[in-house]
């Protein structure tokens, strides 16, 4: 979903009342008048309202001429509801990678305190060319 | 799905996401692992993501500006300005990422390194600026779609954070 139409669905949600129109959709279709009822607001507010969620995706209107039934449009909700999942996704690989990552770490570190040791020499020419040691090595010193 | 009964300024459980999770090793070599640009490459973002960085600066004030690479060949370029920094406990930053327009073009991100004997718990607190919006299509959307699982996991998440 490009972030221009994100932030049209943001930018109609930005709003309380209509927030709370879309919350009283929950429960099932409803005209112009019924949804005005509980604000206190003219019928032309509550239509503009109307306007920009119906701009949005967020609601569909009737077509029957004189009622037209207002009713909730889920699929912008949806994309609102994946974005965020985007992001949990994003940071629970992350964090995957990083478990990865350490693990590596640590056994380079034990393949290069063996080798130190002298019990695990046949693992020294593998512990040397492992990549990660030497860059782990090389951000301490420049750490330093 | 959220404890938004205790809404407070300070209740900020509806508009972020958090995640914790204990690692076995020791804090500071994961403070390492995130601080150090040549070592957060080799682990940042979803598998297969690369990342280039083209400036990364870790103190107060400090600018950290690197791209992710998608799969798809889809560049992010994002832009973060760290706001603390206290080794080897706690990184906060701001961070504006993805398109103009994009909402989540400006969050808030702390993480924290919490050590646990050789063990560290990291936790990651992501604040959207946009609180009441993602509450409602919490509320909403999880009524329509009869609880969507995302919102599920989210809550599980939330739930399940406890501070420390």
């Amino acid at each position: 979903m490009p972030p221009d139409r994100l932030s049209t669905t943001f930018a109609a949600l930005a709003d309380p009342t209509r927030r709370a129109i879309l919350a009283r959709l929950v429960s099932g279709g409803a005209s112009v008048t019924e949804l005005a009822e509980p604000f206190a607001m003219s019928l032309p507010a509550i239509s503009k309202h109307l306007k920009v969620l119906e701009r949005a995706g967020l609601i569909a209107r009737g077509r029957a001429a004189q009622w037209r039934p207002c009713r909730l449009e889920a699929g912008p909700l949806k994309n609102v509801a994946d974005w965020v999942e985007g992001y949990r996704r994003f940071w629970e690989q992350s964090f995957d990678r990083l478990d990865d990552y350490l693990r590596e770490l640590k056994a380079a570190r034990a393949n290069v305190w063996l080798s130190n040791t002298n019990t695990g020499s046949a693992r020294t020419g593998k512990t040397l060319a492992h990549p990660k040691v030497s860059k782990a090595k090389t951000a301490r010193e420049d750490k330093l | 799905m959220t404890n938004g009964k205790t809404a407070s300024p300070e209740n900020r459980a509806d508009r972020e996401i958090v995640l914790t999770r204990v690692f076995d090793a020791p804090r500071e070599l994961i403070w390492d692992a995130w601080t150090d640009p040549k070592q957060i490459v080799q682990w940042w973002g979803p598998r297969g993501f690369t990342m280039t960085i083209h400036e990364m600066d870790v103190r107060p004030g400090g600018v950290w500006k690197h791209t992710m690479h998608g799969p798809d060949g889809t560049d992010y370029p994002t832009q973060c300005v760290f706001v603390e920094v206290v080794e080897p406990e706690r990184i906060v930053y701001y961070m504006a990422g993805g398109k103009k327009g994009d909402p989540g073009h400006e969050s808030q991100v702390t993480w924290t390194f919490g050590a646990q004997g050789n063990k560290t718990k990291l936790t990651l607190r992501m604040l959207f600026p946009s609180a009441e919006i993602l509450e409602g299509v919490a509320k909403t959307y999880g009524v329509v779609e009869g609880g969507t699982q995302t919102f599920d996991r989210l809550g599980e998440h939330l739930a399940k954070d406890s501070p420390g």
